[in-house]
């Protein structure tokens, strides 16, 4: 038992040493509540953080703090900033950087033609708001990013590659180069989120082999396994559930063994997930047990960070937040 | 209490279901099962995922789908008057050769954008996004008139009804004022078409921020471009047109959990403002627990017993003492999930069904457990 904790201890600390951490994974597989957690825990342990949210339509980071989402970063605790980077935003930032006139950067956006052409040309969006990330990785010790769902995360990342090919010179080349080192930086990690689900590990291992295949991230990821139910069951306590449903029942005893199997699959299926997730990817997966919380995202965020926190010996007080 | 609406009915009078959804709540299963569920009821039906992953194939018990239209085999199902049902993955980057190539004037025109530099380009980020395309070869496959029952299982976007709106951004784009103000009439001597580079401080600072090359590259692309535009257009037409049918009806899938529940009340919101044709919600993956009780001694004590003779003799005491902490769980998950659903269904208020699929033991990767999903898709379900 002390083996595994400690190389999860490693992982999660690998994670809170880097300079970058961007969190991806299925959709539904808790990257938002991960991406808080381990931002919090990192400025509890004294570095200054940036917890940053891609282009959402629907910000989710802001209500965890009580805050209105922005895109310039705003505190919400010691150490800890953060923001949305809507691309829009990030477009008159990234004009900003390249003219020098306010006047000029409003022109530009008020005309329907630019809106238009950036619209149209394939990874301008992704170009730009990938270059305010990139900005603010400088001004933190740590910038964690919650990226977008892992398909969409891949071809944000793509982008990097695929625009060397579009534009052949001229500054949006030039930045694509900047983000494709930052990508390639030892200091930059992939933190991969499953679920102890079938589908959702084998999408986790493809992104991960697509990541690898385009040469996008260089560093090794770490996999997080959520809402992971750590075997309990003993091995005659399965064989009794098996043959108590395999006879006649009534539906309120049908409704207990239910309740059992139900538990039991999501024993066998955490089980089933780590093997395989130690078994095709680089590292140690770390489970993480459901969050306590009620379904309250500030709860929860409060719980997986708790959890982390033990791994790597920060108490539940010290990560408490107004 | 709410009143009943007749699964039946609704998937007679439908031709094209569309799931929309976030990601992982079961939107291909039930994709999948609907579209087992027309086969079974002698239709001809068509299942489209533009999933890489093999999510479709898991479901229908296939090692994988290709890019061309592939019979499933219902023989194991013993059904007595089976339909048809295919499948097929949508693969966006031959999709958007075939458009160019479908509102080509000539094979000259065809040719010259299909070799251009950025089309080439531009085509496999688009094919990165996935969606673009979606509604291109659905259109394709509707007008074929080969199956009378179609089932699109979109990708989980990140932005509502982006799929939607992905042919509008090309046509906006396209829109020939625009190309008049990125391409200068014809020079007399080469025939070429330059870039009013240098006309407006816009212009100019797109050239600079973009470079110069690509700007240049553009100009050639719609130079190339423009003789398809009006093909584009009608295409797009076509394609709005056929979602606003009647006989369309969007279906969004969601499973119990607060996030994807957010997803779908959003959806019902999309869809009611852009006066798109709900078919209803689905809930997948609910748990079933009715009673509060949650001793298990007392209903199963003797079962238990009697079961675990030659087994440790702790067993049976702890089972039983497991089965009542996972049945406080289960029960306390229900109450949960309950509550979390009242917003959806309020934001799909007089939007057809509301169905709650139960979870099922296992996995649903064979044909047997899809069937056994629509089964319960198909019973009556709630009016929303």
């Amino acid at each position: 038992m002390q083996r595994p904790l400690a190389a999860a201890a490693d992982e999660v600390r690998g994670l809170l040493d880097a300079r970058l951490v961007l969190v991806t994974g299925k959709g539904g597989t808790g990257k938002t509540t991960f991406s808080a957690a381990l931002a919090l825990l990192a400025a509890v342990r004294g570095r200054r953080v940036l917890l940053a949210e891609i282009d959402s339509q629907r910000p989710a980071l802001a209500p965890v703090f009580g805050v209105e989402p922005r895109f310039q970063p705003q505190p919400v605790r010691d150490g800890l900033d953060i923001s949305n980077l809507v691309w829009d935003e990030a477009l008159q930032s990234f004009l900003a950087g390249l003219v020098p006139s306010r006047r000029v950067v409003r022109m530009i956006l008020a005309n329907r033609m630019v809106s238009r052409f950036i619209d149209f040309t394939p990874g301008s969006q992704e170009i730009v708001t990938l270059s305010a990330l990139g900005d603010q990785v400088g001004r933190y010790d740590l910038v964690v990013a919650d990226l977008p769902a892992s398909g969409h995360a891949f071809s944000l990342l793509d982008i990097t590659r695929s625009a060397l090919g579009l534009f052949r010179s001229g500054p949006v080349r030039g930045r694509a180069e900047e983000l494709r080192t930052l990508l390639g930086a030892d200091s930059t990690r992939l933190a991969l989120m499953a679920l102890p689900e079938e589908m959702v590990v084998n999408e986790t291992i493809e992104t991960y082999e697509r990541l690898c295949q385009f040469e996008l991230i260089s560093a090794a990821p770490v996999v997080f396994l959520n809402r992971a139910t750590l075997p309990t069951l003993t091995d005659d306590e399965r064989e009794l559930l098996r043959r108590m449903s395999a006879v006649d029942q009534t539906p309120q005893q049908a409704e207990f063994l239910r309740a059992g199997r139900w538990e039991n699959e999501l024993e066998q299926g955490t089980a089933a997930s780590q093997q395989r997730l130690d078994a095709m990817l680089p590292g140690t997966p770390v489970l993480v047990p459901p969050a306590q919380s009620g379904g309250r995202p500030k709860q929860a965020v409060g719980s997986v960070a708790a959890h982390l926190g033990r791994l790597v010996g920060v108490t539940r007080r010290e990560l408490a937040w107004h | 209490m709410a009143l009943t609406v007749d699964m039946e009915a609704w998937l007679s009078r439908t031709r094209l279901v569309v799931c929309v959804g976030a990601g992982g709540v079961g939107k291909t299963t039930t994709a999948a099962s609907i579209g087992l569920a027309g086969a079974a009821r002698g239709r001809k039906a068509m299942v489209l995922t533009i999933d890489p992953a093999r999510r479709l194939a898991n479901s229908l018990g296939l090692s994988g789908i290709g890019n061309a239209e592939t019979r499933i085999d219902l023989t194991g199902l013993g059904l007595e008057a089976p339909g048809e049902l295919w499948a097929m993955m949508l693969d966006s980057r031959s999709t958007f050769d075939s458009l160019i190539a479908r509102v080509s004037p000539d094979e000259e025109s065809r040719d010259r954008i299909l070799g251009n530099r950025l089309y080439r380009h531009m085509a496999d980020t688009f094919a990165g996004s996935q969606d673009y395309m979606a509604t291109e070869k659905l259109y394709d496959i509707f007008a074929s008139e080969k199956y009378d029952l179609i089932v699109l299982d979109t990708p989980p976007v990140k932005n509502a009804l982006d799929f939607l709106e992905s042919p509008g951004r090309l046509i906006n784009f396209m829109d020939e004022r625009v190309l008049q103000w990125f391409v200068k009439p014809a020079d007399g001597e080469t025939g070429r078409r330059f870039l009013m580079s240098t006309s407006t401080v816009v212009s100019r600072l797109l050239a600079y921020v973009f470079g110069k090359d690509f700007i240049d590259d553009l100009a050639v692309f719609f130079q190339d471009f423009q003789g398809l535009y009006k093909g584009f257009i009608a295409r797009n037409d076509a394609v709005l047109a056929l979602y606003r049918d009647p006989t369309t009806s969007f279906v969004t899938v969601t499973s119990p959990t607060e996030s994807s529940l957010d997803v779908a009340t959003f959806f019902q919101e999309e869809l009611t403002r852009r006066e798109l044709p709900r078919g209803g919600i689905v809930v997948n993956q609910v748990h079933c627990c009715d009673r509060t009780e949650h001793d298990a001694k007392d209903p199963l004590g003797a079962m238990a017993q009697e079961l675990s003779v030659d087994l440790s003799p702790t067993t049976a005491p702890a089972l039983l003492a497991r089965l009542g902490m996972a049945h406080r769980r289960l029960r306390a998950l229900r109450e949960a999930e309950q509550a979390q659903t009242v917003n959806v269904r309020a934001a799909g208020a007089g939007g057809g069904f509301y169905q709650e699929v139960a979870r099922l033991d296992g996995n649903v990767h064979d044909l047997a457990a899809l069937s056994e999903v629509g089964r319960l898709l198909f019973s009556p379900a709630d009016e929303l």
